[in-house]
């Protein structure tokens, strides 16, 4: 249910609803227990082509509702949908055009990056000229090409990092879900992440990532999602996140500490 | 007692400590005193098992020329026992170049090198002779209680050839790290403690491939021998048997030994491996390979057979537990094949044994691929299912199990073609029955723990070597052409019955 939550439509947004493409992603009364409630009746859409934040304190819930629409965990309830595909009923589709990047690269450390690409490309049926061509184009970007022929049990976490976000973008996934991607990694690797997250947007993918660099949210996210409690208690741009919490000329700091607190005094 | 901290009694105390913390993660969540409950239950199991054996060498020792035969005895165990210990000593040393763990934040404290290593050196020599005494001590405290005392002499004697044999392998290790250089240490090394761990089964089996004439030649020149050279060489290799017998010159001679050889290794190897330690630190950036690069190929077959066979090649310890049992069966391909045409005698004899290796190699290789996958989070994501993904990933360690089974198959057939056909029937079905146990009762765990696999699920490992010890009963009674062989056979199937899936597995991982 929304009913208390902070909900606003962006420009883009709104543009998009008027759009008959399907949202990018849609959780209808998502919920999920493990030995407490981690989601409770989760909402939320977002739309193709954004770049969306989704913030929180630790333990609120972000990757979990992000693992539930990866499809590694099944929700207790709910509906969940990508590009209007239903995830739980038709898994296989749905993975096809997502992409999941975990906190904790998922790699193999006795294949060297370019081996690691081919065989994820494998996974997701990616032509091999193309899969090849990519691979290429993504390892340049990130500056791992002098590397490639280098196992990945050598590699630095920030590097890892890159071959395992090279890996997310080899098949060119529609929904790109990232788990505290920057968490890590230093300055430089930090900026190439972000560009290149920001170039997909720009290129009609979209985006959701958790973090706990607010300046990041704050200087790429189309909107921004506070989850606190499994619940989703405020979204929206920026402007619209003072608004909700009368601070006009807040950073995003501020109003993350403001709602938050205002939400753990009133439970 | 307290001992002063960073001393070398320190450091031994802390490595002793963490190897019974690795002991008790065997038994999984138990509790200390389980543990202890089960261990002493062991041994006392393992004291009633010694007790009918302890009659049996009494015999022999009363009997004409009991000595020589008991002599004989000991040296044909120190010749399995000192290449064993000399091979783990290797095998550890080796891993602990590599694998980091507590050494590097040790070898970055004020403390000595030397002492470091030599206490690490102590573990591993306590870890072997540990896994060594389980099975000889028994017999000696078995031959003590009836009266025959002087077993009691294998306790120092045992003691002095974990000292010596962890020396030694420390020794080959840097040898062969200095010689082979950091980029091939690891794989030199790991074929190199195999070798050498089964180098008695190994020369045995060479021994029995030679022909007669060369087999009496060689006899005649070790044993008739007047060269001092030989002569010398036979009495210090008897020193240790001398010293099990408890001959007090010998036990004292062999401790000293034992003693100065650990010593020796550890001061003389001391800076030595604290230099490699930082030069292997580099050394994963050495796994530059083929550069040439080929076009990818897509499909997902091709990318998990060219995945798993790339991860099992380039990880040489695991490469080196695939050996081990790889190297046992070489040899038998050589006897068989010598021996070729001798009708039904070759495949009682070695239908069996490739069954049980067959089953053992494609238990241990598709627990790998299965349980032992590195990234299950990745799989699970990616558009396929999960039994697609099992699929593909027997069919990637099938290859190499049928290649590495071919040679002793083809030999046997050569020998004995019924057997031959025997052979591979029932090994095809070890094989398919080890993979369908692991793919039934996968235990997801880090694949460097394969030998350890059976830890996790005991009932696991029991079906596991009891189905292959069914195929390979059954293999042995089809070679006789006797209908019996189905009796074998349908226990097989009723083990595998058992091991069924009998509901959905529950899984954190949503797959479709």
């Amino acid at each position: 249910m929304t009913r208390n939550v902070v909900h606003f439509r962006t420009a883009k947004g709104a543009a998009l609803l008027q759009n008959p493409i399907p949202a990018a992603l849609s959780l209808r009364n998502v919920c999920k227990t493990f030995t407490q409630p981690a989601v409770a009746d989760m909402c939320l859409e977002v739309a193709a082509g954004e770049f969306y934040a989704l913030l929180g304190p630790n333990g609120a819930g972000k990757t979990t509702t992000l693992r539930m629409v990866a499809g590694l965990l099944r929700p207790d309830s709910g509906e969940i949908d990508v590009f209007g595909i239903d995830v739980l009923r038709r898994p296989i589709d749905a993975k096809r055009i997502v992409a999941w990047l975990p906190d904790e690269p998922m790699l193999y450390d006795k294949l060297d990056p370019l081996e690691y690409l081919e065989f994820v490309a494998g996974l997701w049926g990616v032509a091999s000229r193309r899969a090849q061509d990519l691979s290429q184009e993504l390892l340049e970007t990130l500056g791992l090409w002098p590397h490639r022929h280098q196992r990945c049990e050598s590699f630095s976490r920030g590097m890892k990092q890159k071959v395992a976000l090279a890996g997310a973008l080899v098949h060119e996934p529609k929904l790109l879900m990232l788990d505290e991607p920057l968490t890590g990694l230093d300055a430089a690797t930090a900026r190439q992440v972000k560009d290149l997250l920001a170039e997909r947007v720009r290129k009609g993918a979209t985006v959701i990532l958790t973090t706990h660099i607010l300046e990041v949210a704050e200087r790429l996210a189309d909107r921004i999602g506070i989850i606190q409690h499994g619940r989703l208690i405020a979204q929206g741009t920026l402007d619209e996140l003072r608004i909700a919490g009368n601070a006009e000329n807040a950073s995003l700091e501020d109003l993350f500490l403001a709602l938050t607190s205002k939400r753990e005094r009133a439970a | 007692m307290s001992v002063p901290p960073g001393s070398f009694l320190w450091l031994a105390k802390h490595d002793l400590s963490l190897s019974w913390r690795g002991f008790e993660g065997l038994f999984g969540g138990a509790t200390r005193r389980k543990i202890i409950v089960i261990v002493c239950a062991a041994i006392l199991g393992v004291h009633a098992l010694a007790w009918p054996v302890a009659q049996w060498f009494a015999d022999i020792e009363n009997g004409i020329g009991g000595e020589t035969a008991l002599t004989a005895f000991f040296a044909s165990g120190l010749a399995f026992v000192l290449p064993w210990i000399v091979a783990q000593s290797m095998t550890a040393t080796t891993r602990a170049l590599f694998t980091r763990g507590d050494l590097e934040m040790i070898l970055t404290s004020p403390v000595s090198p030397r002492s470091a290593l030599a206490a690490k050196v102590v573990a591993v020599a306590f870890d072997s002779t540990a896994s060594v005494a389980v099975l000889v001590l028994p017999l000696a405290n078995a031959n003590a209680l009836a009266g025959r005392t002087h077993w009691l002499a294998l306790y120092p004697a045992l003691l002095s050839c974990g000292l010596f044999g962890a020396g030694i392998g420390l020794a080959l290790a840097m040898a062969l790290f200095s010689l082979a250089g950091p980029r091939r240490a690891r794989l030199v090394s790991q074929i190199a403690a195999t070798i050498v761990g089964g180098g008695f089964v190994l020369s045995i089996q060479a021994f029995s491939a030679m022909s007669a004439s060369t087999r009496t030649w060689l006899l005649a020149l070790l044993q008739g021998s007047e060269l001092p050279a030989f002569s010398f060489a036979r009495s210090a290799m008897l020193l240790p048997v001398r010293a099990a017998l408890g001959q007090i010159d010998a036990m004292i001679a062999w401790g000293l030994i034992g003693m100065a050889t650990l010593a020796v290794a550890a001061l003389a190897f001391g800076e030595t491996f604290a230099r490699a330690f930082v030069i292997s630190a580099g050394s994963a950036d050495a796994s530059v390979h083929d550069k040439r690069r080929r076009a990818f190929r897509s499909g997902l077959g091709p990318a998990f057979r060219i995945k798993e066979l790339r991860l099992i090649w380039r990880d040489p310890w695991l490469l080196s537990q695939i050996m081990r049992q790889v190297v046992y069966t070489l040899p038998v391909s050589v006897i068989l094949l010598r021996n070729g045409g001798v009708t039904s005698t070759p495949g009682i004899a070695f239908a069996p044994t490739i069954v049980v290796v067959g089953a053992q190699l494609a238990g241990a290789l598709a627990w790998i691929a299965l349980s032992g996958e590195d990234a299950p989070e990745l799989l699970a994501t990616a558009p396929v299912t999960r039994a697609q993904i099992n699929a593909r990933k027997i069919e990637a360690i099938g290859l190499p199990i049928a290649l590495l089974m071919s040679a002793p198959l083809l030999a046997l057939a050569y020998a004995s073609a019924w057997s031959g056909l025997c052979a591979l029937l029932f090994t095809s079905a070890a094989i398919v029955s080890a993979a369908l146990i692991n793919l039934w009762r996968q235990s997801p765990s880090h694949r460097a723990k394969v030998l350890r696999r059976h830890s996790q699920s005991k009932l696991v490992g029991l079906i596991e070597h009891l189905a292959s010890i069914f195929w390979a009963v059954g293999a042995g009674i089809a070679c006789l052409g006797s209908w019996t062989a189905l009796i074998p056979v349908a226990l097989a199937g009723a083990v595998l019955w058992f091991a069924r899936p009998r509901q959905p597995r529950l899984t954190s991982l949503a797959t479709a």
